[in-house]
């Protein structure tokens, strides 16, 4: 009988550790699917927008039209 | 300024840099609707990071450059793709690689086992993205392209022609063998 719970025991660990593996297991219908998942856990490192606002700083600032020149008079 | 929570996502988001500059509420927001997908195409490309963020920075400034002559005969994220995609095949031909002849042969992946159709198994780990980078890494620069392109819900079949400069039956065609050389060698990276 000990034997038997045991080996239940074990059994039941083994069914356990498989289906944890499968619930982690995903199946892409098509390599576009696939890439769409990856794409979805991909962001954007907040670094680029801090260096891209550094930049905009930097620009010149656009020439006023000469209509808006004159509106300033 | 405090971190605010995506209410889509329930994500925390930090709040965009650009938003607090004077006059660029408009650009604030393009960068916000299409930076993933820019960046997402340049770092599967380019399989490099760095060389990811500096596209995505370097085409965003390119834009805000440049928006007063977007003509609008196409839409913003094949215009963006255009200049991004330009920007990669520029890093490219500058890297110390460009004298190496590649002998990638196309009718190696027509040979293979695998079909288009099957599906495309894979532990949703970390390492998925590894893998998927590798197996994209290995295939000609065209299939690449073509894959991450057509992965994108926004682009019809006509976008992605006029992107990669040649028909909507091209593409299709060229597709179909592109699906089966990743598949392929994406079977092998497992």
């Amino acid at each position: 009988m000990k034997h038997e719970s045991k080996q239940r025991s074990q059994e039941q660990e083994q069914l356990a550790a498989s289906s944890a593996q499968q619930t982690n297991t995903r199946e892409f219908a098509t390599t576009e699917e696939l890439l769409r998942h990856d794409a979805a856990q991909v962001e954007v490192p907040p670094a680029v927008a801090d260096r891209l606002a550094q930049s905009l700083r930097n620009e010149p600032q656009p020439e006023r039209s000469w209509w808006q020149r004159w509106l300033k008079r | 300024m405090d971190a605010c929570v995506n209410e889509a996502t329930g994500a925390s988001a930090l709040p965009n840099p650009l938003r607090s500059l004077p006059g660029t509420e408009e650009f604030a927001e393009l960068y916000e609707t299409h930076s993933k997908a820019v960046y997402y195409l340049a770092l599967r490309f380019l399989a490099d990071p760095q060389k990811a963020e500096d596209v995505t920075h370097d085409v965003f400034l390119k834009v805000y450059r440049k928006f007063g002559e977007f003509r609008g005969d196409s839409s913003i994220r094949t215009w963006l793709y255009r200049i991004t995609i330009n920007h990669c095949q520029n890093l490219k031909q500058s890297w110390h690689n460009r004298n190496m002849v590649t002998t990638a042969d196309d009718t190696v992946w027509n040979t293979t086992a695998a079909s288009a159709a099957s599906p495309l198994r894979a532990l949703e780990t970390k390492e998925l993205g590894e893998r998927i980078q590798t197996t994209l890494a290995a295939l000609p620069e065209e299939y690449r392209l073509l894959l991450l392109l057509i992965a994108d819900n926004e682009l019809s079949y006509e976008e992605v022609a006029t992107l990669t400069e040649q028909t909507p039956d091209a593409v299709r065609g060229k597709l179909h063998r592109a699906r089966k050389a990743f598949a392929a060698h994406f079977a092998k990276t497992a």
